[in-house]
């Protein structure tokens, strides 16, 4: 609590100055920093809420670029995309920072004026503040009311602080039919036992709370909500926990969803969660992706994010990174599957793997686990206080029973320690920047002209996209939602086009390729061709006849 | 028999009493066997209305029937008018009628289909005015509750009636798109050439043509055999390349996007579901209707009236939700789509996905699949209503239109063929069906139709749980403490619950309550011969039951303790209200 006040006096204190920090940032903190950003950097930068939750908090937008930035091609960047990832929106945050901070150098100075990026740093605002609040635990749902367990009753059994230390860890009660057992290398740690090896479990374990509405089932249906990850519209897991009745039913998904359709410049989006098709990228499955209900990435666009993905891995050094599958309703499958954009996502950290202490006579772990990797590896780091230890209590539902809480405690698996953000922000700023040049990029090149005589012209010329990005993703070649490459002649009145159209539209031009377009026209003078696109630019060229 | 005349002559007085302001005579008219006489609301069933037309007959029905119907908006359109929605019951009878089992109707999803307006305002308007002296509509007002919505798209309705168009355009409503992704927005749509109002063809004499007016009616065209040769080509509908892109009614209003292809269940994107605009519920109007069903969970059946081509349809819209409707619900479905193959003569029962084709986010799967509500979707008018014969399927039939505008409609269906330079084709001509003509019902068959889907309707709701506590038995345990079982029944087709919402537990279970009497225990009983029970050993007074079958029961049972007076309260959103003291 005292965390959270001094959080607040600072922010207010030093709005202005740049100021390190000491942890994540909550609601109030954040806002904060945006609002500063925007008047340390009025010509580059801009805010405005698309919405306000049901929890009475902003959905910010900062908006980054340099003139008119709805006429240059975009990137979104999207944090907060799970409540209990606060990195995602510290990296989002800290991305405009250090974008900011060095928009007095050339290079940044060329990318403002190329490229607009439009960052939504926290879409969990409601859930992220849970962080913050006397009661810690992991929340990814917002402030709606829901009945998570379909009972017709709502929040009727959330979790409880048994041991009063204001933060939900874990429930372990002894039991012959328990399923876990005690990992052999460190006893703190519980694991599954393998009863396809003929393993007992010795324990049963809960997050830590109790049964309160007796239906034999714990902290089914505690407060809020949705969760922002799981209501979007790719294989949304209808009427199951977090998800909603239909997607897209929250304030913070329809108000992105709808921000982003209307910024038909945006090419790709970045999103930071668990979900990860950076450290590994979406292999290409043939099968999924010519189903009816395109399941699998098209083969271009999953040689993009395999590009995309070797850049990260060098740049971030997280190739080790966990696999991930998402589990439907999310917003990086949503980005790519919907939204039919380049859709990058990252965790931007992960537990690294701990190599044993030969100091304490450690040998590798016997059975790989998390949380056993975790607690090493806070040691090395001296990393102190992340882990309870186990404390028996009279638990009203297992009374007589042996009942201890304790254990590792909520967000550390995902979220570093706030002293290593700045070194990740900047890795993931740099990685950005560098996919920002892939960027699909117009020009109007081998122009000819020809006299046939008699003021009769023909031009020819080759419409090239000169990024490693395509015009449109493979996808995007099919949706209404992206605009296709129009090319005009702008001719005089004393001028004709006898032949080659006026106006017309390319479906989409491939990274490095270029097509040939040939006109015959009448007349003399100046007649100005140009081709663009809202994800390309426009590129013109002006011809004297 | 005898008692219908007196039933008759009581109807007659009773309307005597209440349109004693009017001047008709009693005398002058007598009833036809299932009309009403002499409404409140005098209406003309054989023309269509426009937005405010239907504002004025909901208005006139509402304050004509202020004990029976209650007018509200449940939202606004896209460009601001009011989707009118009448909610008709019982509002002195049968308790609360928010708590009823209702039946949702709604009309006009696509605007160019515009009849299911009038056969929903037919049913709201024939249910008001036939209560007075129908007993089985006063049982049924008593029992439910209809929610009748008559148009989910006015904008476009009025663009429909009121702007140049085919008969099938627009289907959407009118928020801009850019359909050809080109960033302009409705560039180069329809050019109503001969400003007649209607969106005809355009034909050009060409020796070259393939197309040759029929010899037994010369307005229609045929193409040309193959050794033949044609004196006509076709041009398209009338339009102009208004943008100079070489195509010519690219991008108008008339196909922004697909309102049935915005709903929450099995919804997918426009490249793989044509007409799919953002997501779910992105279009306003839908949003409206969402957020109705959702406040109003004793909705248990619906109907959303589509033209054309006769048909009763009922999800799945899609393959990949077969599963979805699994064989109890089926069964249902079939029972209440054949009867509607009865009272609709030469409508035909069918699956969207099936016999149609594959539609995602269609909003009779979202009723279905996201609320569990038995939906069907009529497709209203069939060219069968021509002359009783045929179907619309019927590739080898002869086309009946020519010879029914000839000899029933005097040619007013048809603009004729005539001359027009057109800036970009030349000499060409101009003509065809009218936009009224092929979809919409021709005036004289309006109303028999309507009343004929109401009647289906009718049957629809009148299927929805009607439940009551059938038997209250009582057994001295010894001790002070009593047993008390009893018997929930709902005696119609439908569930409580349908297979679906049951997968999903979409509604919550119904709740049976013994209230008065100290409950020490409670439990389901699920065989009460053999004396096999589960227990509720939890909140024991409130037992929670999964559902309440079709034309079945469930059996329940409290031990009490002391002989107090007590009461049963059985309370199921789709299943109503019941209350039986003790």
């Amino acid at each position: 609590m005292r965390k959270y006040t001094t959080a607040i006096l600072l922010a207010a204190l030093t709005a202005l100055t740049a100021q390190a920090q000491q942890d994540y940032s909550p609601y109030q903190q954040q806002t904060s920093r945006l609002q500063a950003l925007t008047k340390q950097y009025p010509q580059l930068a801009s805010i405005k809420s698309i919405a306000r939750t049901n929890g009475n908090k902003d959905i910010w937008m900062l908006t980054i670029g340099s003139g008119n930035n709805t006429s240059k091609p975009a990137i979104a960047i999207v944090g907060g995309v799970e409540g209990q990832h606060l990195l995602g929106a510290e990296l989002a945050i800290g991305f405009a920072e250090d974008l900011l901070k060095g928009s007095s150098s050339d290079s940044i100075k060329a990318l403002l004026n190329k490229t607009t990026f439009y960052v939504f740093p926290n879409m969990s605002p409601d859930a992220s503040e849970q962080y913050f609040a006397a009661l810690k635990y992991e929340r990814s749902g917002n402030a709606t009311t829901t009945d998570d367990d379909r009972d017709g009753k709502t929040d009727e059994d959330g979790y409880d602080d048994l041991d009063g230390n204001g933060k939900i860890t874990w429930l372990r009660v002894k039991s012959p039919l328990g399923i876990y057992k005690l990992h052999p290398d460190d006893s703190r740690v519980l694991i599954k036992a393998d009863a396809a090896k003929g393993e007992k479990g010795e324990y049963l374990l809960y997050a830590e709370g109790i049964d309160n509405d007796k239906d034999k089932l714990y902290n089914e249906d505690g407060p809020g909500g949705i969760s922002f990850n799981r209501n979007f519209t790719y294989k949304h897991p209808s009427f199951t926990p977090g998800s909603g009745e239909f997607a897209v039913s929250e304030k913070e998904n329809r108000a992105l969803v709808d921000q982003l359709f209307d910024l038909f410049n945006v090419y790709a989006v970045f999103s930071f969660s668990t979900d990860n098709n950076l450290s590994s990228p979406i292999a290409y499955n043939p099968a999924a992706a010519n189903q009816r209900i395109v399941a699998g990435y098209l083969e271009p666009d999953a040689k993009a994010n395999a590009l995309v993905s070797e850049l990260y891995n060098k740049v971030t050094g997280m190739k080790e990174a966990p696999k991930s599958t998402p589990a439907g309703g999310d917003f990086g499958s949503w980005g790519y599957y919907h939204y039919a954009r380049y859709s990058f996502s990252t965790p931007g950290w992960f537990v690294p793997k701990a190599k044993p202490d030969t100091a304490k006579k450690e040998k590798a772990l016997s059975v790989d686990d998390p949380t056993a990797n975790y607690l090493r590896w806070a040691a090395q780091q001296g990393i102190t206080n992340t882990f309870t230890p186990w404390k028996a209590i009279q638990h009203p539902d297992f009374a007589g029973q042996t009942a201890e809480v304790g254990g590792i405690d909520p967000f550390v698996l995902i979220n570093p320690p706030y002293k290593l953000v700045p070194d990740i922000v900047k890795k993931h700023t740099s990685f950005i920047v560098q996919v920002a040049a892939y960027q699909p990029e117009l020009d109007l090149v081998n122009v000819k002209t020809e006299k046939l005589g008699n003021g009769l012209t023909r031009i020819s010329l080759e419409v090239a996209n000169k990024g490693v990005f395509a015009s449109h993703t493979k996808l995007g070649e099919r949706s209404y939602w992206i605009k296709r490459i129009q090319v005009k002649v702008n001719t005089a009145s004393t001028q004709t086009v006898i032949s080659g159209r006026k106006n017309q539209l390319l479906n989409s031009l491939d990274g490095l390729s270029a097509q040939p377009l040939t006109w015959l026209i009448k007349g003399s003078g100046k007649v100005t061709i140009e081709a663009g696109s809202p994800t390309t630019g426009t590129a013109k060229t002006d011809i004297n006849l | 028999m005898k008692r219908n005349i007196s039933r008759v002559l009581l109807s007659c007085g009773l309307a005597i009493g209440s349109l004693s302001l009017q001047a008709q005579q009693p005398n002058q008219v007598f009833k036809g066997a299932g009309s009403p006489v002499r409404p409140k609301v005098p209406m003309s069933w054989n023309r269509y209305n426009d937005h405010a037309g239907i504002t004025d007959i909901v208005k006139k029905i509402a304050a004509a029937h202020p004990e029976l119907c209650k007018l509200e908006s449940i939202g606004k359109s896209f460009q601001g008018r009011d989707l009118w929605c009448l909610t008709i019951s019982d509002f002195k009878k049968g308790g609360d009628v928010s708590r009823k089992p209702a039946m949702y109707i709604d009309g006009n999803i696509h605007s160019n289909e515009v009849q299911g307006s009038e056969f929903a305002l037919y049913t709201a308007w024939y249910l008001t005015e036939s209560f007075a002296d129908t007993k089985y509509i006063q049982e049924l007002l008593a029992d439910k509750t209809f929610y009748i919505v008559p148009t989910i798209n006015p904008d476009a309705r009025d663009n429909f009636f009121h702007e140049a168009n085919t008969a099938s355009s627009p289907r959407s409503g009118l928020i801009p798109v850019d359909n050809d992704r080109d960033g302009q927005v409705d560039e180069d749509g329809y050019d109503d050439l001969d400003k007649d109002g209607h969106i005809v063809m355009m034909r050009r004499k060409n020796p070259n043509g393939r197309w040759k007016q029929d010899t037994k009616d010369p307005r229609k065209m045929v193409m040309v055999g193959p050794e033949e040769k044609g004196e006509y080509e076709l041009l398209g509908q009338e339009g102009i390349d208004n943008d100079g892109d070489g195509l010519v009614n690219e991008d108008g209003y008339t196909f922004e996007y697909d309102p049935n292809r915005d709903w929450g269940w099995g919804w997918q994107p426009n490249y793989i579901q044509n007409g799919a605009y953002k997501y779910p519920f992105s279009l306003p109007e839908n949003r409206a209707v969402m957020d109705f069903v959702m406040k109003h969970p004793n909705i248990a059946a619906a109907q959303s009236y589509h033209n054309s081509g006769g048909m009763i349809l009922r999800g799945p819209g899609g393959q990949e939700d077969v599963g979805t409707y699994n064989a109890n619900d089926v069964r249902i479905y079939d029972i209440l789509g054949k009867k509607g193959e009865e009272l609709l003569p030469g409508y035909r029962y069918l699956v969207v996905y099936k016999d149609l084709y594959s539609a995602y986010g269609g909003e009779l799967d979202w009723f279905y699949g996201g609320r569990g509500v038995y939906t069907f979707s009529n497709e209203l008018w069939t060219s069968y209503l021509m002359f009783n014969k045929g179907n619309d399927d019927d590739d080898n039939g002869v086309d009946p239109s020519y010879q029914f505008d000839r000899y029933l409609l005097f040619k007013d269906a048809f603009v004729e063929w005539h001359e027009y330079d057109h800036p970009q084709y030349g000499k060409i001509e101009i003509g065809g069906f009218k936009k009224n003509f092929g979809r919409m019902h021709p005036g004289f068959l309006l109303e028999a139709d309507a009343h004929r889907n109401m009647s289906f309707s009718i049957f629809h709701c009148y299927q929805t749980p009607k439940l009551s506590i059938d038997s209250i038995a009582e057994k001295d345990l010894g001790d002070g403490l009593k047993e008390i079982t009893a018997v929930v029944y709902n005696e119609r087709i439908i569930p409580t619950h349908a297979s679906q919402d049951l997968k999903f537990k979409i509604e919550r279970p119904d709740y049976i309550t013994l209230t008065g009497a100290k409950v020490v225990a409670s439990m389901m009983v699920d065989n009460r011969d053999l004396g096999i029970t589960t227990e509720q050993q939890t909140e024991p007074a409130t037992i929670v039951v999964p559902n309440i079958p079709g034309q079945g029961s469930v059996t329940v049972r409290w031990i009490v303790q002391g002989n107090s007076k007590y009461t049963i309260t059985v309370d199921s959103r789709k299943g109503g209200l019941v209350i039986r003291g003790k």
